[in-house]
């Protein structure tokens, strides 16, 4: 796992290429057998467990569980299906089980050792988010759906422990616990706290302007959850503390996937933001957007750590594995251009769905101070990284 | 806070971190969460003057700092309080083009312009009535790029703590979803007419904003000093919003996929997104209402300019949601009833429900006839007047639905119906 020598690698795929590959410019390593449709969700195997497995849902209405091998390959484990398309996927965190939600309005509970997957959760409306809830006193899945409810599973049980009103549709979630963070259609922003159970701890006015798109817990030095990093539709991420010191201060938002970034003269193509992860050591995020492109970020130093190369199609979602070796990202199409091609193109002449579809795996240099003492020579390669044709 | 008196003197020796407050002009009058505690410490207490220029203290937007300004971007200190984030580089200018990294290399960019007005900072004591003119300023500004940058357009938009109406939220999950459901039935033109309407609805909506006419320039100003609730979309008055939203999420995954396939025009296709919620409702509705299509070509019983509104009525009559979905589902054809159209409110359940249970007897009739009645009725009339029908016939068609078994096999009298 030469990590530090895949950094050259980075630098001198941007330098030497003359044609540069959009669809791996940054020459990771690509997983085998993805799925037939946009990749929704993916998530990596919780440290409890042994190895590293990445588990992919996607528009296809499958769920596919690949094994990463420390060499980066990737061997195609197994695959379960919903008779709609998944939505969202997060593991237990004792990596027997992998819940799914899909838009059939089902959760479902997939069983890893028996390749058996169970309903457990049932709501009126698509499922968007599932996260399996540990605490001290109980467990439980926690659901947000369109319907515009977030219930709560005992996966025993096919009704709800408890079932909470969202103001809106579901559209993100996230929960570290004892923190729960939903975000919901008309910029709402809900935080729960989940000790005892689960109840709605504070009602939050959104720091973004547009639609809220993605949303990620992040830590602090304690390892408590600490506040959240929200992503809208509009290019911008806002970072957001619970109870901060100085909120003014602390709390803020920043660009990102936009393109021609210092170019205030042209007007700029503002891409969403599809996903956001944090990573679990170093506690620097990646972002993925619609652009095409993956970025790092420090936030306590609030700068940019890196920009990937633009892919030719948008990523559609990230994770990072259990202890921040590896990064997946997913590029597939993300809908986000269904203006542009119902109503620049005559049906059947413009994909109207993906063209291409795979997830990659990359082996990543770590995002620790060393990576960035070594900003100097990446310095060479920023031009690169920002300047394509 | 008190005033700071040393700061009246123009001699307070902790500047920005002074515990008092130091007005900006005139003094008082503007009551706002003044952070008089700098938010760098890079301001070494210049003095009084000094501490004007730094003041990015973003806290005094009305609702408190809704917007985050990152106050330690925008200015120019020497980055000296950035920490180890700055990397090998010097502290100087140079180091700031890296440290400002996380939107450009370029130090003096103002990174939140779209938050943040940086006008609005010092005023002060000016008041709200200026506040509105720059928030309407600065809804102008957003509303160019919002048109330019190819972002995704069916969001929601807002300025203070409440969204700004006209604007139909969807995600592009939703919308993908339904392209999804609406494939088998191969009616994609319905989709994307449905699209090109939203699209259509928020271009205008974004130019009118845009544009700032004498009439928007009222109605926004009304808007931020008085936030409309969420549930109503003001772009849309003309048409009723109620029981759309709530009843929307239950029909929508059953009935509306169904009757989407059969007619073509958008209006019914927008029915589709009754599921978005009011907001998504309404505008479907309100275009409904106003552009009736002329001569839909799917179902061609249509005579009538109601039928728009036809795809509708089962979702307005949110009592009987249910079961008028349900209805719908099963004669396929069902949907395309003309007798729908013709009833609203309760009398959608009427003529909803009764079609589920009566589908075998009314569909036919239906398939055949233009105006939904032909055959039914005697030859000669619509419509039976009150005098050729029986008791029973009477009592069902005046029921909310009717009874199985009893369905009367004369259309009803013409004034029975409720339109």
């Amino acid at each position: 796992m030469s990590l530090f020598g895949a950094s050259t690698g980075f630098g001198a795929g941007g330098f030497g290429a003359a044609t540069t590959d959009t669809h791996n410019p940054m020459k990771d390593v690509e997983v085998t057998s993805p799925p037939d449709d946009s990749i929704s969700c993916l998530a990596f195997s919780p440290p409890a467990m042994p190895g590293n497995f990445l588990i992919g849902g996607s528009w296809a209405n499958d769920v596919r569980c690949w094994e990463v091998q420390d060499n980066g390959q990737t061997v195609p484990k197994a695959q379960q299906m919903h008779t709609g398309p998944v939505l969202d996927v997060c593991w237990s965190e004792d990596g027997s089980k992998v819940f799914t939600a899909s838009c059939d309005k089902t959760a479902k509970m997939w069983d890893l050792n028996s390749n058996q997957a169970i309903q457990i959760a049932q709501h009126d409306a698509p499922i968007r988010t599932v996260h399996w809830i540990k605490a001290p006193n109980y467990n439980c899945i926690m659901t947000g759906s369109w319907d515009k409810t977030l219930k709560f599973w005992d996966t025993r049980s096919p009704n709800p422990m408890m079932s909470l009103q969202l103001p809106e549709r579901c559209y993100c979630a996230d929960v570290v616990y004892p923190m729960a963070v939903v975000a919901s259609a008309d910029r709402g922003l809900i935080v729960y706290q989940l000790e005892n159970q689960p109840s709605e701890f504070r009602r939050i006015d959104s720091p973004l302007k547009h639609q809220h798109r993605c949303i990620a817990i992040f830590k602090d030095k304690q390892n408590k959850p600490a506040g959240f990093a929200l992503g809208s539709i509009e290019g911008r991420v806002a970072i957001h503390y619970i109870n901060p010191p100085n909120p003014a201060k602390d709390n803020f938002t920043f660009k990102c996937h936009r393109s021609n970034g210092t170019n205030t003269a042209t007007p700029q193509d503002i891409y969403a933001v599809n996903a956001i992860s944090f990573h679990p050591v170093h506690g620097t995020l990646a972002t993925v957007g619609s652009d095409g492109r993956f970025s790092f970020w420090d936030k306590d130093a609030r700068t940019k750590l890196k920009t990937s190369e633009q892919l030719d199609q948008p990523i559609t979602a990230c994770s990072f594995n259990n202890n921040g070796n590896i990064f997946a990202y997913a590029s597939s199409y993300d809908w986000s251009k269904v203006t542009f091609y119902l109503t620049a193109a005559p049906l059947g002449s413009q994909p109207l769905t993906y063209m291409v579809c795979w997830a990659s795996v990359t082996e990543h240099y770590p995002i620790s101070p060393i990576w960035i003492s070594i900003r100097g020579t990446l310095n060479l390669g920023k031009g690169i990284l920002r300047g394509l044709p | 806070m008190p005033v700071c008196n040393f700061w009246m003197q123009g001699r307070c020796r902790y500047g920005d971190k002074c515990w008092n407050e130091h007005p900006k002009a005139g003094g008082g009058g503007y009551g706002g969460e003044y952070n008089s505690r700098p938010p760098q410490q890079s301001n070494r207490g210049g003095g009084g003057g000094f501490g004007n220029r730094v003041w990015v203290n973003p806290a005094q937007r009305s609702g408190g700092g809704n917007y985050v300004q990152p106050s330690s971007f925008s200015s120019q200190q020497g980055g000296n309080n950035w920490g180890p984030g700055g990397g090998g580089g010097g502290r100087d200018s140079q180091a700031q083009s890296s440290n400002f990294s996380f939107a450009a290399s370029s130090p003096n960019q103002n990174r939140f312009s779209a938050l943040n007005t940086q006008s609005s900072f010092d005023k002060g004591g000016r008041g709200e009535g200026e506040d509105n003119e720059k928030h309407l300023e600065t809804i102008q500004k957003d509303m160019e790029i919002w048109e330019t940058s190819g972002q995704w357009l069916f969001s929601c938009y807002s300025v203070l703590k409440a969204t700004i109406s006209g604007f139909t939220e969807l995600s592009p999950e939703e919308l993908r979803l339904e392209y999804y459901n609406t494939k088998p039935s191969g009616d994609l033109q319905g989709y994307a007419n449905v699209i090109n309407q939203l699209v259509n609805q928020w271009r205008s909506r974004v130019q009118e904003l845009r544009a700032m006419s004498g009439n928007t320039r009222v109605a926004m100003l009304a808007e931020l000093d008085n936030p409309a609730p969420q549930a109503a979309s003001g772009g849309f008055g003309s048409t009723p919003v109620t029981g759309f939203g709530s009843s929307a999420p239950s029909g929508f995954g059953t009935g509306f996929g169904v009757p989407a396939q059969v007619p073509v025009q958008d209006t019914s296709g927008a029915s589709n997104f009754s599921f978005a919620g009011p907001g998504a409702a309404s505008a479907a509705l309100g275009s409904a209402a106003s552009a009736v299509p002329p001569a839909p070509t799917g179902i061609g019983s249509m005579a009538t300019t109601v039928p728009s509104a036809a795809g509708f009525s089962f979702a307005t009559s949110a009592a009987n949601k249910e079961t008028t979905t349900a209805g719908f589902g099963a004669p396929a054809s069902a949907s395309g009833f003309s007798f729908a159209s013709t009833v609203a409110g309760g009398g959608g359940a009427f003529g909803g429900s009764g079609f589920g249970s009566a589908a075998p007897v009314a569909a036919s009739g239906f398939g055949q006839a233009s105006g939904g009645f032909g055959v039914m009725a005697p030859a000669d009339s619509l419509f039976t007047p009150h005098s050729q029908l029986s008791e029973e016939e009477l009592k069902e068609f005046g029921g909310k639905r009717f009874t199985l078994g009893q369905i009367p096999l004369k259309p009803p009298p013409v004034n029975m119906l409720v339109v």
